[in-house]
């Protein structure tokens, strides 16, 4: 029972403090610097950027993901410390969006990543940046936000995606 | 001392973008440094291939993020070319009023993050979000923000709408306002005179043939601009006077050029340049059709050649390289990106010798910008 | 047009020079033109005629002083291509020259630098060539990812 109430001011303290990771994956990263700053400034919801993985809550995926990238972000993303949630940006982390044929993107994020919430359009406006803001703090806030226990409890399946994807498998079977 | 190796990128705030550094330091000297790209590569050369000549336009302004509308612009004329088309007198100085804007957005927006580099925070948070006002401009003009699809083959998409030259000269005005603060804040400020000067100097002798291009060479002294050289759409009626390095308006001359401060005032003052060929475009505005009548789209087909054009950008040069066998698909299309000189070679080459302190503030005063390097 | 005077040959194109050009003369042809006025290295494309079963290479360059561009092209066979490099005369062809590598398996002898520049652990054939299918390769790789499978219970 204490630790349930001890849960609940932890997600409340935590809500109120989102630190981004600052990590340009793709071109959605040209809709932050407005979010970030005077306009639509959204330190007043308690966020803000960081540099480093070790101290961020939060990892947008800006855009698209290519093979290359996606390496570098399973490893921020293993980084980061518990609790940490994923946002993704734009039509392309959720089917492929315009790059459905390109040999160099992965088209399905969640196959690779647990993602907490999906933001759509090409670009999302800072609006709707804004907005998924909110949403991933009302979701922290009722405990639904927990794609990272599902990275530990599907570890495993996870792994098995990323290494496809990165091409490990497909090497061997040519005899690389 | 022990030489060391360093990585920065591509999660890192010091470089413009998803894109990686590799350095080896001696003390905080960088003595190597090679450039490592890849992770935005989506194939766009590849797609546009298996897609038809219309299905490529929301294509191509991907390429450039922060300023699409030159690919757009690039890809359109030599389409134009290839088809042999004339395009309406109005279409023309409207694309001119769409890419000086896109311009100064992409200035503003490579100033903010230049100053960000530098420590000074204060001019990120002014220039973006004055930038914003310029978005809400395409907005009203095109529908979108960020990628407008707005430049067509054959014209623009849609005209232009009759209060909008009042919004846009409201706004240009508080530009011009603005820029006298921004003054204050970098480019008469004395943080911006200890860093800069003399950092991250491109041989002066060597910047044609390295492919340096854009404002980066006009800050080595060459008054070379393709909106000059090769004008396209109505740069030729417009009057402007290319800026370079000696002639830098009132702004001091502190150094013998090529150096990121000079790169910076030459950003600094094309700004106004922009500003005034928007004034100069939307008075001489002729009334009259803004597209011509396309064929059916999936059954068009252009005929055989090569077609080369180049558009100058805030980065430099653009070139679109555009092959077609006459088939109702493109053979070829291959992209020239400013960042493609400036990021790998000469960056791998002015970096050797550079301070780390400076590593970023050079980056960002060549105004590097990875998706144009591997598209 | 100036670029045709110099080399003696050529044809005007949409008011660019198109120079056809052997695989040995073509160092000698950039060369001549470099010093010639044509200081600007633009670009070097590569296109693949499939039907014709050849590469093509294309040199573009630019002059400041007679404000000309010049493309010259290079006809290479698709089996076993190679070229010389030709980064000594302008740098930045190092990085064409390796993207074009990469992507078109193209060889250029003389070049020390022909590692992997966009691409990361690749296996197929080189992705730029019009015999390799992107589509059938996106469909292949990305869509026999198999998606997480949940257990119903707790509703995580």
């Amino acid at each position: 029972m204490r630790y349930e109430e001890w849960n609940k001011i932890s997600r409340i303290a935590s809500r109120k403090s989102l630190w981004m990771l600052h990590f340009c994956t793709g071109c959605g990263a040209v809709e932050l610097p407005p979010v970030m700053t005077s306009r639509y400034d959204m330190e007043r919801f308690g966020m803000g950027p960081m540099a480093t993985p070790r101290q961020a809550d939060v990892l947008l995926i800006t855009g698209y993901l290519t093979v290359k990238t996606l390496k570098r972000v399973v490893n921020v993303y293993e980084q980061m410390q518990s609790p940490k949630y994923v946002i993704s940006f734009g039509s392309c982390p959720i089917n492929g969006g315009m790059y459905w044929d390109s040999y160099n993107t992965v088209k399905r994020l969640d196959r690779y990543l647990p993602v907490d919430v999906y933001v759509g359009g090409c670009m999302p406006r800072p609006e709707g940046v804004m907005n998924a803001f909110l949403e991933l703090m009302k979701l922290i806030d009722e405990g639904k936000a927990r794609g990272w226990e599902k990275y530990q409890k599907y570890y495993e399946q996870y792994k098995r995606n990323q290494k496809m994807a990165f091409g490990f498998e497909r090497g061997k079977n040519e005899g690389d | 001392m022990k030489e060391y190796e360093l990585f920065i990128g591509p999660q890192h705030p010091g470089v413009t973008g998803n894109m990686m550094y590799h350095l080896w330091v001696d003390g905080d000297t960088v003595t190597k440094a090679e450039c490592n790209v890849g992770y935005l590569h989506r194939g766009f050369e590849k797609l546009m291939e298996s897609r038809n000549w219309m299905q490529n336009v929301p294509l191509v302004c991907r390429i450039c993020v922060p300023e699409p509308d030159v690919n757009e612009m690039a890809y359109a004329m030599a389409v134009e070319q290839l088809m042999d088309w004339e395009i309406p007198e109005r279409a023309k100085y409207i694309r001119v009023v769409i890419l000086e804007l896109a311009r100064i957005a992409a200035y503003l927006m490579s100033i903010g993050s230049y100053a960000g580099s530098l420590g000074i925070y204060t001019l990120p948070q002014w220039a973006l979000g004055d930038r914003d006002y310029f978005l809400d401009i395409f907005e009203q003009l095109t529908g979108a923000r960020v990628y407008h699809i707005y430049i067509w083959p054959g014209g623009v998409r849609w005209d232009m709408p009759e209060k909008l030259p009042g919004l846009i000269e409201k706004t240009l005005s508080y530009t011009e306002k603005r820029l006298k603060l921004y003054d204050d804040v970098l480019f008469k400020n004395r943080i911006f005179f200890d860093r800069a000067v003399g950092i991250g100097k491109i041989p002066k002798g060597k910047a044609i043939e390295w492919g340096v291009t854009g404002p980066n060479l006009r800050a080595c002294g060459y008054g070379y601009d393709i909106r000059k050289l090769e004008p396209y759409a109505v740069y030729d009626d417009m009057d402007f006077e290319v800026i370079k390095y000696p002639e830098l308006g009132d702004f001091d001359v502190l150094s013998d050029g090529c150096d990121a401060y000079t790169r910076m005032i030459v950003r600094r003052l094309e700004i106004e340049q922009s500003i005034s060929i928007v004034r100069q475009a939307l008075e001489k505005m002729p009334e009259g059709e803004h597209i011509i009548k396309h064929p059916n789209w999936l059954k068009w087909k252009v005929p055989p050649g090569y077609a080369f054009k180049r558009v100058e950008s805030s980065k430099g040069e653009y070139g679109y390289f555009v092959v077609s066998d006459g088939s109702n698909k493109p053979v070829r299309i291959h992209v020239r990106g400013p960042s493609y000189t400036h990021g790998v070679n000469v960056a791998e080459t002015i970096l050797k010798g550079a301070n780390m302190a400076d590593v970023s503030q050079i980056l960002f005063s060549l105004d590097v910008c990875p998706p144009d390097i591997e598209r | 047009m100036k670029a045709i005077e110099i080399i003696g040959k050529g044809e005007e194109m949409h008011g660019r020079a198109y120079i056809p050009s052997g695989r040995e003369e073509a160092g000698t042809i950039i060369k001549k033109l470099k010093e010639n006025g044509f200081a600007h290295f633009v670009m070097l494309s590569c296109v693949d005629w499939i039907d014709k079963n050849e590469f093509e290479l294309v040199y573009h360059m630019w002059s400041y002083e007679h404000k000309e561009h010049a493309m010259i092209s290079v006809r290479l066979p698709r089996d076993n291509p190679s070229m010389f490099s030709m980064h000594e005369l302008f740098p930045q062809i190092e990085t064409y020259e390796r993207e074009i590598h990469e992507m078109y398996g193209i060889d250029f002898e003389g070049n020390s630098r022909l590692t992997p520049f966009l691409l990361e652990g690749w296996h197929d054939t080189p992705p730029m060539r019009k015999d390799f299918d992107s589509k059938k390769f996106a469909e292949d790789v990305f869509d026999s990812i198999p998606e997480i499978k949940e257990e119903e219970d707790e509703g995580i």
